[in-house]
């Protein structure tokens, strides 16, 4: 059984199949995904933009904007992942449903991820659209270019969701997945201000996180400001990195934990 | 190809870290028949069944489904097989109809092609008014009639078939044994486990008993009763009646009774006292089933 996913038509059976699901359940989901990410726009934009001039070099708005795209799509791929999936696994017995047919462990894993990562990007599109009616995106093709960039980073977001739900034995465990690393990334990404203002540990911390390196590429893009391409590949590299580990650790651990 | 028996298992092994829950089992299930795999919760029916789906490791031995080794089990073979398992783990939120739909595309099958099968898989089961219901709005006796008409999407060769019945009604329970002998008729190999006795009985070629990972006997329900407890059992309650000496019989003490296992119950009956009261009946597969797993509860 080969652990790398591909596409394959079983893989986009998984992700329709959450699609599906999606369609009866969309009001509920697009509160989550949509109107959530919204209401930390409004606040923060109306709220702290009125006391805040300018943050490097650009107007609060413009900084907060693809702060709150990033968030967003790692919130909702993270969810998915976590809470979502969990729920399948091992409240509905659906993975056990699934596998008893063709489909192998990693198409079912992956087609998890790439449901997720759809999900991230309904969010971080939403941010988008209403950050640039805002007046919060000086540059619309950067940050449409940016969108692909939040789709790969949003399948390494659900793939360490995976992670924590091949570890859980009950939803309680979330809340350790939420609170060490959903909430620093919210703090210490860079969202609301730059990372240069907290000292140097927190700074290595959150250059190990990887919505920082989202942030970093995504930000000068939607802000309309030169990106370093030297800078930008490694920021992807590093989050491709991480989501190939994270897919393969997650891999093993569900197949040890449902096979063995 | 067709003397190939659909699943084989030689010194079929599985362990859970220390503990062994399938020691070493040798059995064969051959085309076109209905096999039962009879035991106590904790037996190790359901890991078996598992490995066979290739939803388990197995430990040590050999499994063959389709004369393929299941650690080379390619898609195609996976494809011919329809699971039933314990748990209804049906998608609660879409239809009936939705459910099949995409179940089907787990198969490779596509979406319109499964669409024209869906309305045969439900009748089926009866279920066809019931296509656009959601599944949450189903009884318990519909999920598990829906979960079995999902199993044969795939056009099945092999159904596993785990508690089947379990917790249903007898009109429920009726119509799923007869849809199951269908499948047999049609040529369809099917292992089943059950804790209902007549109805191991009643679908079973042949009954594979199985307690602590080890198989204690197997044959056709006729044979086991013959083997086990003869064709009759007389319930004598304690204490038994003075002068009645009990020697030469087949017994078995089940604490406030007696039982009995005799071919001929005149043989028993000539030596009892006349005024010992008993009880007589035909033995059955639930005695036999008792008889090789002992009568301790099982829970842990």
């Amino acid at each position: 059984m080969a652990v790398i996913p591909i596409a394959t038509p079983y893989t986009m059976a998984v992700t329709w199949r959450q699609y599906v699901v999606w369609r009866k359940l969309i009001w509920s989901s697009l509160v989550t995904n949509v109107a959530n990410p919204l209401l930390f726009l409004f606040a923060f934009g109306f709220g702290l933009g009125r006391f805040i001039e300018d943050i490097d070099g650009m107007r609060y708005l413009v900084f907060v904007v693809p702060g709150m795209v990033a968030y967003s799509a790692m919130f909702a791929a993270s969810f998915e992942t976590t809470i979502g999936s969990f729920s399948r696994y091992f409240m509905q017995r659906n993975w056990d449903a699934t596998l008893a047919t063709p489909v192998t462990l990693s198409e079912l894993l992956f087609g998890e991820v790439l449901w997720a990562a759809a999900k991230a990007m309904l969010s971080a599109v939403s941010v988008v659209i209403v950050g640039w009616l805002w007046g919060g995106i000086p540059s619309l093709t950067g940050a449409l270019i940016s969108l692909p960039i939040v789709f790969i980073a949003s399948i390494g977001f659900a793939c360490y969701g995976l992670v924590a739900t091949s570890l859980a034995r009950g939803y309680e465990f979330f809340s350790y997945f939420f609170t060490f690393w959903v909430t620093p990334m919210f703090v210490f990404s860079g969202v609301f201000f730059e990372i240069d203002r907290f000292p140097v540990v927190v700074q290595a911390i959150a250059w190990a996180l990887p919505m920082t390196h989202l942030i970093a590429i995504i930000r000068p893009l939607s802000a309309g400001i030169p990106l370093d391409l030297g800078w930008a590949a490694l920021h992807l590299s590093y989050t491709i990195a991480l989501t190939i580990a994270a897919f393969v650790i997650a891999y093993r651990r569900t197949r040890r934990r449902m096979f063995d | 190809m067709t003397d190939t028996p659909v699943i084989a298992a030689r010194g079929l092994t599985k362990r859970f870290g220390e503990f062994e829950a399938v020691k070493g089992i040798d059995f064969q299930v051959e085309r076109a028949r209905c096999i039962g795999l009879l035991g106590p919760n904790g037996a190790g029916k359901t890991t078996t069944m598992r490995m066979i789906m290739g939803l388990s490791t197995v430990s040590g031995g050999e499994l063959s489904v389709f004369g393929v080794p299941v650690q080379r089990m390619t898609r195609e073979l996976k494809a011919r097989i329809g699971m039933v398992s314990q748990e209804n783990n049906l998608d609660p939120d879409i239809t009936v109809g939705e459910n099949l739909i995409v179940y089907g595309r787990y198969f490779g099958l596509p979406p319109a092609g499964v669409r024209d099968r869906v309305p045969e898989l439900l009748r089926f089961m009866q279920l066809q008014e019931k296509t656009d219901a959601t599944v949450n709005q189903l009884s318990g006796g519909m999920k598990r009639r829906l979960v079995i008409a999902r199993a044969l999407i795939g056009a099945s060769e092999l159904v596993i078939l785990d508690e089947p019945t379990t917790g249903l009604d007898p009109q429920a329970r009726v119509l799923i044994w007869k849809q199951l002998l269908k499948l047999k008729a049609q040529g369809k190999t099917l292992l089943l486990t059950t804790h209902y006795m007549d109805e191991a009985q009643r679908l079973c070629d042949r009954i594979i008993v199985i307690d602590h990972g080890e198989i204690l006997d197997e044959g056709t329900p006729q044979e086991l009763i013959d083997r086990h407890v003869k064709g009759h059992v007389i319930e004598i309650r304690k204490p038994l009646p003075t002068g009645f000496v009990d020697g030469r019989f087949d017994s078995e003490d089940v604490g406030d009774a007696i039982l009995y296992y005799v071919q001929a119950p005149r043989d028993l009956v000539a030596d009892l006292p006349e005024a010992a009261v008993y009880m007589h009946r035909q033995a059955n597969l639930e005695d036999v089933f008792l008889r090789l797993t002992g009568r301790q509860l099982r829970e842990n």
